[in-house]
């Protein structure tokens, strides 16, 4: 059996430079980066136990701590590849290779493909947008259902009842309808600015709002003014728009890098490349 | 902007919180190294914000599983078996809400979702977990779309499923006609025409549909996306299984112009379809963007022809243009 300290956790991947982490990591944990001093390195801490596991309180602050030390290397080295939480590298008990060296291989094996990456990254910021209609303030639904609504005070108590369900959705269709037509124009006006653009499904946190857009877009830092100024006026030509913009943060949503496994001495069959629909270039 | 001051993002922890947790436990690099103890598709964390990994099943929703690379597949067959038990050669194919109608006792609906496999027909609720409904799909005799109208006077499409055993049970689901579709895709068998899609929606029911690929602008140049187009009678959408909403929605009377140009594209038809409408420019590609030429510019030039379009076999005529004049057709304000 191998030493059970003998473990990295991996907190990011950064371009080859002198960056030395200035933060700690989680609980405290003392950093330090494995790698060559030209290729890509990671930022790590010496590990000893299994992976964070507890609380929702506890795993909240650890995703914290693990982002601030994304952040210090995000805002302090020409690029980085941020790493999921709880990626912990161990040694192989059959080569009896390290962590370490398991980690070094591993960057040496990848070192292309992390490197490509990385330059594309250079001086990106991940922003999220977040865009929704508020039906009450859509002219198209006041006009529709304001009349329904103020004839139907005047209806019996039980009539109201199932005359409100039938309002409910003509307002819930009309606010739809109005997201479908704005949406086009929405995303190639927001896509305009991004490297990339990627979408979620996430439903919208507040009751009352309908998603047009939910997006994370990964800009160079030039564009986040930009882009700013075009939810301006995406918000002037329609005030019924809900918008959420955050960030900047380090590129977390682009971080996918495709790295095959024929590098690896450990690797079983490659894999067969199939090409990625969202990924192919022009 | 004059005189508005633009947009400024914002990094306040109390706003944005609950997204940084998100993006790090189903976002970045994950090393493909054999000798990593865990990686963010198990994370050992507690129950509340394991469920964020359910982001991930929404991406199976539109059947698009195929497109990916095997890593993506078995990632989200991972994600799934943690609530729900597959077989090994288990595979799903769809997903999307769904529920069954209890009849014994109680008679109600019961919400969940619903998963076609490769082997089964499944309602199943997450939370707190268990199988509300299944069956094998080689026990399926017939499946088949029911109008049922609910209080309140909607119409619903349900689904009503006929077992070999001579039992019946009735599902709902988000998209009834395409669970049903797929079901029968399945089974391997086409079922008559007449008990498919319901009246009210005939005239929006698609003329043409399949993959299709969207060129779209970024800042420092463009990309094609995959994604699933339709064209019914009064529009054409194509959508991504990625984004929220279709990025493209005309209709024939915003359809300008339609042509074909020889652009590198990721199909083996090398001319693609340059679509003009009064504010945009859209490039499409598909392998069978011939047919789709022909079926778009007759779509175009009028609903005397429309019909003629290569349809399927059984369509109801298409609506009065008058009736079309405005829908979908409002300008952005």
């Amino acid at each position: 059996m191998n030493a059970e300290g003998d473990m990295l956790y991996v907190y990011a991947v950064v371009a080859g430079g002198d960056y030395t982490p200035a933060v700690t990591g989680i609980e405290g944990s003392a950093l330090h980066m494995v790698g060559r001093d030209t290729g890509p390195r990671a930022v790590v801490h010496r590990h000893t136990r299994g992976p964070f596991d507890g609380p929702d309180d506890s795993v909240r602050r650890w995703v914290l701590e693990h982002s601030e030390v994304i952040d210090d290397a995000w805002q302090n080295s020409p690029a980085l590849l941020p790493v999921s939480f709880n990626v912990i590298v161990r040694s192989d008990p059959e080569t009896e290779a390290t962590a370490t060296q398991q980690l070094e291989h591993w960057l040496d094996d990848s070192a292309e493909t992390l490197s490509r990456r990385l330059e594309e990254l250079r001086d990106t910021s991940e922003l999220r947008v977040e865009l929704s209609l508020d039906g009450s303030l859509l002219e198209e639904v006041y006009a529709e259902v304001g009349d329904m609504r103020t004839e139907m005070e005047s209806r019996p108590a039980g009539v109201r009842r199932l005359l409100e369900k039938r309002l409910e959705k003509t307002e819930k269709e009309i606010i739809d309808r109005a997201a479908d037509r704005i949406y086009p124009e929405i995303r190639a006006r927001i896509a305009a600015h991004c490297l990339d653009i990627e979408e979620h499904r996430s439903t919208s946190r507040e009751s009352g709002l309908t998603p047009v857009i939910m997006a994370s877009c990964l800009v160079r830092g030039t564009e986040i003014t930009a882009l700013g100024a075009e939810l301006t006026a995406l918000k002037k030509a329609q005030p019924a728009l809900s918008i959420r913009f955050l960030g900047p943060w380090p590129p977390y949503s682009f971080a996918d890098v495709s790295i095959g496994k024929e590098g690896n001495p450990n690797g079983s069959a490659p894999d067969a490349p199939t090409p990625n629909p969202q990924g192919e270039r022009t | 902007m004059t005189g508005d001051a633009s947009m400024q993002p914002t990094r306040d922890p109390r706003a944005t919180l609950p997204d940084l947790i998100e993006v790090l436990l189903n976002k970045g690099v994950h090393l493909n190294l054999d000798l990593i103890i865990s990686v963010a598709d198990i994370p050992l964390i507690g129950v509340n914000l394991r469920a964020t990994i359910a982001g991930i099943e929404t991406m199976i929703e539109y059947g698009m599983m195929q497109q990916w690379d095997r890593d993506t597949r078995e990632w989200v067959q991972r994600a799934v078996r943690t609530h729900l038990p597959l077989a090994a050669d288990e595979e799903i194919l769809a997903k999307m809400a769904g529920g069954h109608y209890q009849d014994n006792f109680y008679r109600t609906w019961r919400p969940g979702s619903a998963y076609l496999t490769t082997q089964r027909l499944i309602i199943h609720r997450r939370d707190p977990a268990e199988t509300l409904w299944q069956t094998r799909l080689d026990a399926i005799a017939s499946v088949s779309p029911l109008r049922e109208s609910s209080i309140g006077g909607e119409e619903r499409t349900r689904i009503l499923v006929g077992l070999k055993d001579g039992s019946e049970a009735v599902l709902s689901a988000l998209e009834p006609d395409r669970l049903i579709s797929l079901v029968q895709a399945r089974l391997g068998r086409a079922e008559g025409a007449s008990s498919s899609t319901p009246e009210a929606t005939a005239e929006d029911r698609p003329l043409r549909e399949g993959r299709m690929w969207f060129l779209e602008t970024l800042s420092t140049g463009s990309t094609w996306r995959g994604g699933q187009a339709q064209l019914s009678n009064t529009e054409l959408t194509w959508r991504s299984p990625m984004d929220g909403r279709a990025r493209v929605r005309i209709s024939p009377e915003q359809l300008l112009d339609i042509r074909r140009e020889e652009r590198s594209n990721p199909t083996d038809e090398r001319r693609v379809l340059i679509l003009e409408t009064a504010d945009s420019t859209i490039t499409l590609a598909a392998d069978d963007a011939g047919a789709w030429f022909a079926g778009l510019d007759k779509w175009r030039t009028g609903p005397g022809d429309r019909r003629s379009a290569p349809l399927e076999a059984t369509m109801s005529p298409g609506r009065n243009p008058d009736d079309r004049v405005g829908e979908g057709a409002a300008p952005w304000r």
